[in-house]
C-alpha cells in the first residue's frame, strides 16, 4: 500500500504544474509544518492537522490529530473512512485533497491530489474592479431603486386611494375614519365643512367632473340665487382675456361659470370659510347699469364716492292716504310716516320737564337721570338690533292711561283698542260717577306732581275739569290734550258708539334691508355719535347716519382705513335676511375686535 | 507651407485644450436664461393677487404646473441623450449646462406653483421629491467640482488595480511569514487575510470608518500577544511590520473608496428619486383631475 501525492501549483499565467511524490508507507501526516508528508502552506491548517492511513479492504482512513475538523465530501468531521475506488474530496483549510485509486502501473497506490482551491486572502480573490471600487458593490442598482420608488409611490398614492374610492361605501354606513383618497386632498376643509374631511365623494361626486352646484345643494337646500342666472351673466358683461380663456377651457370640460365654488373656495385650511372677495361683487356691480337695466346703483368699493348713499326703506303716505314703503336716499332728506308723534329732542333734553320727570321717577323704575336712549330702545338678545318699542314698557311710566282707582287697584284704559277705551269710559259713567276719571293727556303731568306712582292719578287736577258724562270724557281722551291724541293721529269714525279711531303707528324695524348693520359691533360708539336724535324734533325724521359717517372708519376691502370692509361685511349675496357670513363668522369665533382697529377705538372715544 | 499648416494645427490644438466646463458653457448662457425665467415667474407671482390665498389651482398655478412637468420630463431626457452619441448643435455639454441651470430654475417654478400651500398629501410629496432631486443634483455638482482633485492626490500615480495588487502582495508575504506560527497566532493573521478591503456597507464607504477592520484587529492582537525578546528573531515581528504596511495600504484604498462614494452617491439619490418624482407627478395630475 502506497500513496502518490500530486501537488498542483498554478503559475502566474494560469498553467498547472503537477509535482508527484511517492510515499511507500501506510500513513501520511498532513499539516502546515514543513516536516509533514503532505505540506499545506495554509494558515487555516494547523502545523499537524491530520493523518491519512491505509485501511483494509481498499479503504483509507483520515483522522484529525489536533482536534480540528476537516471536510469530506461536504461534511465536516474529525474521522472519515473512504473507499479508494469510490474516491473522495477532503477539504482542509483552503486546500482540497482528492483521493482516488491509481491506474496503470500505479494501480496499487492511492493517489492524493493536493490543490489550493481558496485564495490566500480575501483581497487575493478575483474582484471585478469596476464593481468593487464603486458604490454598486454596496447599493442596489439605480434601476432597482428607481423601480422600487415608482412602485411604492404608485401603490400608496394611486392604487390605495383608487381601491378606497371604489370599495368604501359613500352612504350612512361609511366609517368616520381615514380613507386613502384623503392622500389626494389639496388642503384641509374649512371649519364648517370639517365633517366632510374624510368623505371626498360628498362633493367630488363623479370622477373627473369638477364639483357641481348640485353637490352643495344636497345639503344647502334653502339657499337661493342672487338673481336670475341669465341676468347674472348679462351683468357680468364680456370677460377679459384671462377670464375668457378660463371659461373657454372650462367649457371644454363642462365647467359652467357661476358655480358655488367660484366664490366659496374650499381646501384653504381649517379656518373659517373664507370671506368672498370683493372683486366677485364688483365684477358686475362696478358699472352694472351700463350692461343691464336695473334700479341698483353702481358700486365699486366702500370708499368715498364709490358707494351710493344709503337708501332706507321708509313708510310714506301715498296720495290716496294709504301707506307705502319706498327706498329713499338719505341725501333726499326723507320723511317717514310712522303715524306717531314723538319729538326725540324733547325726550333727550337734560334740562326740560321730561328730564325732571325722569329724575323724579327714580332709580326704582329704571329712571332717575334724564332720559337715555336705552330707557326706551332695548337691544334684542343677539345685540345686533333692537326690539320694537313697546308703549306699555317704554312710555307708560310717564304717559299713564290710568283713569280710576278702586281700593289699591288702578284701572287703565286699554292701549291699542279705541273701541274698548270708549266702552270702558261708558261703563265707568254708567256705574254712577261719584268721582271723576282722569282722561287728560300730558299737560296734566307737570314737574313736581309725581312724587309717587299713585300720584299719577291726580284727583285734584282732574276734578277741576268736571267732565260731566261719558261722551264728553271720550271726546276729551281722543282730542288735543287727551291721552290718545298726544301721541297718535286720531280720526273721527262717525260711529256714535266708538266715535274715534287711531291711525295704527308702524315703526320701522329695519331701515336698511339690502344691507346689514350690527349694533353690537359698534359698542365703542355712543348712539348719538351716529344718530343725530338730539336735534330731531319730529317723529318723521329718519335719524340714520349718512354714509360719510361710516366712511370715517370704514373703507373698501383694500383701503388703508381703520376698518377695511369688503362688500360681505354688510351685504349677503344670497339675501337670506340673516347677518352676512363675515359678521356671523367673527361672532362665532369671538373675534369681534378683529375688524375694529385700535385707531377706530381711539377716534370713537367714549363720550356722547 | 508645411510649417505654416503645422503651426495652425498646433494653434488649433491649443485652443481646443482650453477647457470650458458645462457650468461656464457659452459664457453662462443657460444661467442667464434660467435667471430670466425665475425672475419672470417671481414677478408674475408677486403681482398675481389670488384670493383667498395662492394655490396650484389658479391659472398661474396651472401654467407653472404645466411648464414644470414638461421641464421635469425634458430634464430626465438627459439620461437618454447622454447615451446617444450624436453630433449636432445640441452638444452634450450644452445639454448638461441647460440641465443644471433649468433644473435650478425649477425650484422657483415648482415652489411658486405650490403657492406655498403645503400639506401631508401627494401634491406636497411630489414637491418634496422634486426638491430632493434638485438638491442631490446640486450636491453632485459640488462633488464633481471639488472631489476629483482629492481623489487624484490620494491615488498618486497608482491605478486602482495597482492599489489592490499591493494588498495582494502583502497578503502573500503575510501568508509566508505566518507559516511557522502556531494555530492561535496564525488565526490572528487570518483575521487580516480574511478582511475584505471592499467590505463594510454604505455608511463605511461614505464615512471611511471600518469598525470591524480585521487588519487593525490583527495588529492590535499581535502587539498585545506577548512581549518579544530583543535580539531574538520572532516571526511575529515580521508579521507586525507586514500588518502595519497592509493597514496603510488599506487606508489609501478606503480613502479612495470614500471619495468615489461621495462622487457617486448623489446619482443613487438623483436617478431613483427622479423616477419616483415622475410617478408622484403622474398621481398628482390624476388626483387633481379625478377630484376636480
Amino acid at each position: 500500500m502506497s500513496f502518490i501525492v500530486r501537488t498542483v501549483a498554478r503559475t502566474a499565467d494560469g498553467r498547472d504544474i503537477v509535482r508527484p511524490k511517492s510515499f511507500d508507507k501506510a500513513e501520511l501526516s498532513i499539516g502546515r509544518s514543513p516536516s509533514c508528508d503532505i505540506h499545506l502552506p495554509d494558515l487555516a491548517v494547523t502545523l499537524d492537522h491530520a493523518v491519512i492511513r491505509a485501511a483494509p479492504g481498499g479503504y483509507v482512513e483520515i483522522a484529525a490529530t489536533a482536534g480540528l475538523p476537516f471536510v469530506v465530501d461536504g461534511k465536516s468531521t474529525e474521522h472519515a473512512r473512504v473507499s479508494v475506488s469510490d474516491g473522495a474530496i477532503v477539504r482542509i483549510g483552503s486546500h482540497a485533497l482528492a483521493i482516488e485509486a491509481g491506474e496503470g502501473e500505479d494501480k496499487r497506490s492511492t493517489i492524493v491530489t493536493v490543490e489550493r482551491v481558496g485564495a490566500i486572502s480575501n483581497a487575493s480573490e478575483e474582484k471585478e474592479e469596476a464593481r468593487v471600487f464603486s458604490l454598486a458593490a454596496v447599493l442596489p442598482s439605480k434601476r432597482v431603486l428607481a423601480w422600487a420608488g415608482v412602485l411604492l409611490v404608485l401603490a400608496i398614492f394611486l392604487a390605495w386611494p383608487l381601491l378606497s374610492i371604489n370599495l368604501q361605501p359613500t352612504d350612512q354606513t361609511r366609517k368616520v375614519a381615514f380613507h386613502a383618497d384623503e392622500l389626494w386632498t389639496s388642503g384641509k376643509l374649512s371649519q364648517v365643512h370639517a365633517g366632510l374631511e374624510n368623505n371626498c365623494q360628498a362633493c367630488h361626486v363623479k370622477a373627473g367632473e369638477s364639483v357641481r352646484d348640485t353637490a352643495c345643494a344636497a345639503c344647502h337646500k334653502t339657499v337661493h340665487d342672487h338673481a336670475q342666472p341669465k341676468l347674472l351673466m348679462q351683468a357680468k358683461g364680456s370677460s377679459g382675456f384671462i377670464t375668457g380663456t378660463k371659461h373657454l377651457v372650462g367649457g371644454i370640460f363642462g365647467i359652467a361659470p357661476g358655480r358655488c365654488v367660484e366664490c366659496h373656495t374650499e381646501h384653504q385650511g381649517r379656518t373659517q370659510m373664507p370671506v368672498t372677495d370683493q372683486k366677485f361683487c364688483t365684477n358686475c356691480h362696478l358699472d352694472m347699469s351700463s350692461r343691464i337695466r336695473t334700479t341698483l346703483k353702481d358700486v365699486g368699493d366702500f370708499d368715498v364716492d364709490q358707494h351710493p348713499q344709503f337708501a332706507p326703506t321708509i313708510r310714506v303716505m301715498g296720495g290716496d292716504g294709504l301707506p307705502t314703503f319706498r327706498r329713499v336716499s338719505l341725501d333726499a332728506n326723507p320723511k317717514e310716516s310712522s303715524g306717531l308723534k314723538f319729538p326725540h329732542d324733547m325726550h333727550l333734553s337734560t334740562t326740560n320737564g321730561v328730564a325732571q320727570m325722569a329724575r323724579t321717577l327714580g332709580k326704582g323704575d329704571g329712571y332717575g337721570e334724564p332720559l337715555q336712549c336705552a330707557n326706551c330702545h332695548t337691544r334684542e338678545t343677539s345685540g345686533s338690533t333692537f326690539v320694537a318699542v313697546n308703549m306699555e314698557r317704554a312710555c307708560s311710566a310717564c304717559h299713564s292711561l290710568a283713569f280710576d282707582q278702586i281700593g289699591g287697584t288702578i284701572r287703565t284704559l286699554r292701549h291699542g283698542d279705541p273701541a274698548q277705551v270708549a266702552a270702558d269710559i261708558r261703563a265707568f259713567y254708567r256705574a254712577g260717577v261719584t268721582r271723576p276719571g282722569v282722561f287728560t293727556g300730558m299737560e296734566r303731568r307737570r314737574p313736581g306732581d309725581f312724587a309717587t306712582a299713585r300720584a299719577r292719578i291726580d284727583y285734584a287736577q282732574t276734578t277741576a275739569m268736571r267732565i260731566g258724562n261719558a261722551d264728553q270724557a271720550i271726546r276729551a281722551v281722543f282730542s288735543k290734550g287727551g291721552a290718545c291724541f298726544d301721541c297718535h293721529i286720531v280720526r273721527p269714525t262717525g260711529n256714535p258708539v266708538t266715535p274715534f279711531s287711531v291711525v295704527p303707528p308702524q315703526l320701522a324695524d329695519r331701515y336698511l334691508r339690502k344691507g346689514w348693520f350690527d349694533h353690537a359691533k359698534h359698542e365703542t360708539e355712543s348712539c348719538t355719535s351716529c344718530h343725530a336724535v338730539r336735534s330731531s324734533h319730529f317723529a318723521s325724521d329718519v335719524n340714520l347716519p349718512k354714509i360719510v359717517k361710516c366712511q370715517e372708519c370704514h373703507g373698501g376691502q383694500d383701503a388703508r382705513k381703520a376698518v377695511p370692509s369688503s362688500c360681505a361685511m354688510c351685504h349677503d349675496y344670497h339675501r337670506t335676511d340673516f347677518a352676512p357670513l363675515l359678521v356671523r363668522n367673527s361672532r362665532v369665533r369671538g373675534k369681534e375686535g378683529e375688524f375694529i382697529g385700535v385707531k377706530a377705538l381711539k377716534e370713537a372715544g367714549s363720550g356722547i | 507651407m508645411a510649417s505654416k499648416s503645422m503651426r495652425q494645427a498646433t494653434q488649433g490644438r491649443e485652443r481646443a485644450s482650453e477647457h470650458e466646463g458645462f457650468l461656464r458653457y457659452q459664457s453662462y448662457k443657460w444661467l442667464k436664461i434660467a435667471l430670466l425665467i425665475a425672475l419672470m415667474t417671481t414677478l408674475i407671482y408677486a403681482f398675481n393677487d389670488v384670493k383667498p390665498k395662492p394655490n396650484g389651482g389658479t391659472i398661474y398655478g396651472y401654467t407653472t404646473g404645466t411648464i414644470g412637468v414638461l421641464l421635469i420630463l425634458w430634464l430626465t431626457m438627459l439620461g437618454v441623450r447622454k447615451r446617444a452619441i450624436a453630433p449636432g448643435r445640441w452638444s452634450l455639454k450644452s445639454w448638461t449646462s441647460a440641465h443644471v441651470y433649468l433644473g435650478l430654475a425649477l425650484v422657483v417654478i415648482g415652489s411658486l406653483h405650490t403657492g406655498f400651500d403645503l400639506g401631508w398629501n401627494i401634491h406636497t410629496l411630489a414637491y418634496v421629491l422634486m426638491l430632493l432631486v434638485i438638491g442631490s443634483g446640486v450636491f453632485g455638482i459640488a462633488a464633481y467640482a471639488s472631489l476629483p482633485q482629492a481623489l487624484s492626490a490620494n491615488r498618486g500615480e497608482t491605478t486602482q488595480i495597482q492599489m489592490l495588487d499591493n494588498v495582494r502582495m502583502l497578503d502573500r508575504m503575510l501568508n509566508e511569514a505566518a507559516q511557522p506560527l502556531p494555530a492561535d497566532q496564525a488565526a490572528i493573521v487570518q483575521m487580516a487575510l480574511h478582511d475584505d478591503p471592499f467590505g463594510g456597507g454604505l455608511i463605511s464607504r461614505l464615512t471611511g470608518r471600518y469598525p470591524k477592520c480585521g487588519t487593525r484587529a490583527a495588529l492590535e492582537a499581535v502587539r498585545a500577544h506577548h512581549i518579544r525578546e530583543e535580539g531574538v528573531a520572532d516571526p511575529l515581528d515580521h508579521v507586525e511590520v507586514l500588518l502595519e504596511r497592509r493597514r496603510s495600504s488599506l487606508a489609501r484604498i478606503r480613502k479612495h473608496l470614500r471619495l468615489k462614494a461621495l462622487l457617486e452617491i448623489w446619482l443613487y439619490v438623483h436617478v431613483p428619486l427622479t423616477f419616483a418624482l415622475i410617478a408622484a407627478l403622474f398621481v398628482h395630475i390624476v388626483s387633481v383631475f379625478y377630484y376636480w
